[in-house]
């Protein structure tokens, strides 16, 4: 019975697809009738919710990764509007359900079961594309800690379908939006996975009537995902709430006088060059410099998306050991800066009320009449929220009133960041403040003496040229722990 | 904040004789309601010499008309930045010496002010290519020269390069015209306080005197929101033709009238009407002058700095005029020379001009010194 419906839409739709495309669609929409069961009630919901998406997963395949890009960056605005809200809950929950699978039951998971080996991406063998691409998606889902949504999302999906929600609607507001980002990451990952499925059942079928213009069409489509599926794993590294913001990175001088200080201006170095590189723009906010040379401490902000979310990986303590220039004797000299990752919210999010009255503004360097006594273009400021004790201070600003909105644009992301840390059970390694950061917390290793190296303690990735990584080649340190970190635990978590 | 007129900077010969609105006049009045622009027409004309002042361009508003080579502007960096490094070595460490940290840092903003591709001079070096040109606003040489006067004779930076940025606004200066401080910011933080506060002060008439580069009258009038009006006097010719400009590249011409006088002389007509008052006369006692930091001494006007015997020669006037001036409810604010001179304003207002004045406050600046006098006319 399925196959005849099969084969009767695909003849007439074959003719559509010279034109208008549609016929994925209505394969589609009758694999998955096959697969199902008629008396399921969800199965109407599921039905109509699956055409849309299918719709929409063949857009993706023709638009490549821009479009799935997009799609998953507004995913918000794709699925949160209005009504389509619940609708989009319910589909996604019977979804989540009803395992994606082709005519002939074949699934990710007993696709990456068969063990079929994976060759190379210009090889075409469709089960090497399929192999491959289902592992992409398995990394994916672990990356994204799927179970972990799959739960949050029914949690959210609760809170939306209460009556009095809109009562508060700070809180409501915040609550869609969640559920709108989590929806959309999601749905992101099943269309790709149901986009994988209908091609091979596509391919089966134009093996089956000797169509090889279909056939190798399939092909190049499976291939293409392939390459994109790449592209989605290394998104999936950055898909945590704030990994999409701008941020301050904060470097400090351990003990050990010059040499450390210029060790933590070493380290600054890296940080602004890694970021020019990466295209983010980069301002020096606050400075403190060591006696001699180097710095004490000095925070830069780092303008661009995702920003945060590479940078993060960074926080920790970074060891160096040297023969120190500073050192006439030429001994070896161990020294350490520790760094420290601020993220700066969206507008979207909820940010910490500040009441002025809890404020202290201080000049940074007071002393003498000043007034009309003293003219120096040294106008920073220190900004201290009294009841945290929280601290800001800029000067990099040429006027005092800049310096005062540039600090309280620090504090406000200091206690925004204090606060999360309060309130969700984030990563807490990545919200720690350079005060909590423990001098033990060392997560890499820069030697230039007696031999060459730099090692992450954390991954024990490894690279044998320290310049290149101190003029601002870290990103295989970067990835190698966002993908350790996730990566870790073979369940999709 | 040079960004804030990006246009401004391609329009600079234009902008030298007559500076024009630029983008960034977007948020103020730009379309002004007819009377106003007859309040600037019928007044603005200064009365005397000052018309013939024809007020300096900032480096960072002229032409950018120098090629130069990189190499030749890194050596220049190279040989400024050693300069800079050095004056702390050679100068005692009194609290008024050059300080190297603070001296990279202008070196930073002096590049940013008269070069066109500034980060390709301070960042990419590693990998810009020394045989590209950059284009600068001033030569060369005239570079070298600005940056000596800096260290070696002390010239405040401000003047060096012709701009002070004070709150949100780059305001010009030169020589002549006292160099905003960033604590007298706080006075336009006080009158925006109490104008969000209270509408009444929004629409009435406003006076800054003794207002040098104008900087508290366009601070104020950028608060009042385009409806009230404020009159910015100065009894120098210098101080008058550097506060039209000003007023002019921010287009407030409509706003702010800038009228030559002593104090209160040139305001005759608006008697008892002021909704607010606000000044920063000179109050530095004669006898301290002789002392002050180079910067200031040897290069900023005594007009400006010189308050008489105890400083407070201005100041006592302006309490004078103040009851005389100020409608009922309306508010002042004065800057002093800190705790000592506030608290001698503020006896002097309760005993000899009782009943005049209340809420007599002293307000802090951000280093913990009353520097401010305020309250309101009864
Ligand atoms: C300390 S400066 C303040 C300038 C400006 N308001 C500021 O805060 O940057 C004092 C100003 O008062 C002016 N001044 C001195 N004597 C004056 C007088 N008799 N009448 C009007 N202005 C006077 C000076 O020319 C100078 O511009």
């Amino acid at each position: 019975m399925s196959s005849f419906i099969i084969k009767r839409s695909r003849s007439r739709s074959l003719l559509l697809w010279q034109t208008h495309g549609i016929r994925i669609r209505s394969i589609l929409f009758s694999s998955y009738n096959s697969l199902s069961n008629p008396s399921d009630s969800t199965d109407s919901v599921s039905a109509s919710g699956f055409s849309s998406f299918s719709t929409r997963s063949f857009k993706t395949t023709a638009f490549g990764f821009k479009f799935s890009h997009l799609n998953q960056k507004f995913g918000d605005l794709a699925y949160s509007g209005g009504s389509n809200l619940v609708s989009t809950t319910r589909s996604l929950s019977s979804e989540a359900v009803a395992v994606a699978a082709t005519c002939d039951g074949l699934t990710v998971e007993r696709i990456i079961a068969n063990q079929w080996p994976i060759l190379d991406e210009n090889e075409s063998d469709w089960k090497s594309h399929a192999a491959a691409i289902s592992q992409s998606i398995q990394v994916i889902k672990r990356r994204l800690q799927w179970k972990k949504l799959l739960v949050r999302l029914k949690v959210l999906s609760a809170e939306l379908n209460k009556p009095d929600l809109w009562n508060d609607p700070t809180h409501a507001g915040k609550i869609s939006r969640e559920h709108g980002s989590l929806a959309g990451k999601m749905k992101g990952v099943m269309t790709f996975e149901r986009e994988l499925l209908e091609h091979i059942d596509m391919l089966k079928l134009a093996k089956e009537e000797n169509d090889s213009e279909l056939e190798s069409e399939t092909l190049k489509a499976l291939m293409e995902m392939r390459r994109v599926s790449k592209e989605k794993e290394l998104e999936a590294l950055l898909s945590a709430e704030n990994d999409s913001c701008s941020c301050y990175i904060e470097v400090q001088a351990g003990a050990g006088g010059t040499e450390s200080n210029d060790w933590a201006s070493m380290v600054m170095e890296m940080y602004k060059t890694w970021a020019q590189r990466r295209k983010f723009s980069v301002t020096v906010v606050d400075e403190m410099p060591g006696e001699m040379a180097g710095i004490k401490r000095a925070t830069i902000k780092v303008n661009g998306e995702y920003a945060y979310g590479y940078a993060k990986a960074e926080v920790g303590v970074h060891r160096l050991v040297r023969i120190s220039p500073f050192d006439s004797g030429k001994r070896r000299h161990t020294s350490f800066a520790a760094v420290a990752v601020i993220p700066i919210l969206g507008d979207g999010s909820t940010r910490v009320q500040i009441n002025d009255s809890d404020l202290r503004i201080e000049r940074f360097r007071s002393g003498g009449a000043g007034g009309q006594h003293a003219n120096t273009t040294d106008s920073a400021v220190r900004i201290i929220h009294v009841p945290t004790g929280i601290t800001a201070t800029c000067q990099n600003e040429r006027s005092q009133h800049m310096n005062k909105a540039s600090a309280m644009a620090v504090l406000q992301s200091r206690l925004d960041q204090l606060e999360m840390a309060r309130q969700t059970a984030m990563n807490a390694q990545h919200t720690q403040s350079l005060t909590e950061i423990s001098w033990g917390n060392q997560i890499r290793t820069y030697v230039l003496h007696p031999y060459r190296m730099v090692k992450d303690l954390r991954t024990n990735y490894e690279v044998s040229d320290p310049d290149s990584v101190l003029e601002g080649d870290l990103d295989g340190f970067i990835l190698s722990f966002l993908s350790s970190s996730l990566d870790k635990g073979d369940e999709e978590r | 904040m040079i960004r804030i007129f990006p246009s401004l900077r391609f329009t600079s010969l234009l902008s030298a004789a007559k500076p024009l609105c630029s983008v960034a006049c977007s948020s103020s009045p730009v379309r002004e309601p007819p009377q106003r622009a007859s309040f600037a027409e019928a007044k603005s004309a200064p009365a005397s010499n000052s018309l013939s002042i024809t007020p300096k361009s900032p480096l960072f508003l002229r032409t950018p008309s120098h090629a130069t080579p990189l190499s030749e502007v890194w050596k220049w960096h190279d040989w400024a930045k050693d300069l800079a490094s050095s004056v702390e070595v050679s100068s005692s460490n009194s609290e008024y010496s050059l300080d190297s940290a603070i001296l990279l840092r202008e070196l930073k903003w002096l590049i940013e002010d008269s070069i066109v591709d500034d980060q390709l001079v301070i960042h990419k070096r590693e990998i810009a290519n020394d045989s590209e040109s950059v284009k600068l606003r001033a030569s060369l040489e005239e570079l070298y020269d600005l940056w000596r006067q800096r260290i070696e004779k002390r010239r405040p930076f401000q003047y060096v390069v012709g701009c002070e940025h004070w709150r949100d606004l780059v305001l010009c200066v030169e020589e002549g015209v006292l160099i905003p401080r960033p604590e007298t910011e706080l006075i336009v933080d006080m009158v925006e306080e109490l104008v969000t506060r209270d509408d009444w002060f929004k629409n009435g008439v406003w006076a800054d005197l003794g207002t040098g580069s104008g900087a508290i009258a366009i601070g104020v009038a950028k608060v009042l929101g385009g409806r009230g009006r404020v009159i910015a006097t100065d009894l120098s010719p210098v101080a008058i033709a550097v506060a039209g400009n000003n007023v002019q590249r921010y287009s407030l011409q409509g706003m702010i009238e800038v009228r030559e006088g002593s104090w209160f002389e040139p305001l005759k007509d608006v008697e008892g009407k002021l909704v607010g008052l606000v000044s920063n006369p000179p109050y530095i006692p004669s006898d301290d002058i002789p002392g002050l930091q180079a910067e200031v001494g040897r290069h900023e006007p005594k007009l400006a700095l010189d308050g008489g015997i105890d400083g407070t020669d201005s100041l006592i006037q302006l309490c004078h005029g103040a009851s005389r001036m100020l409608k009922r409810g309306g508010f002042f604010a004065f800057e002093t020379n800190g705790e000592k001179q506030s608290k001698m304003i503020v006896d002097y207002m309760t005993s000899d001009h009782q009943n005049s004045f209340s809420d007599l406050k002293i307000v802090s600046d951000f280093a913990g010194i009353g520097r401010f006098v305020t309250g309101f006319r009864l």
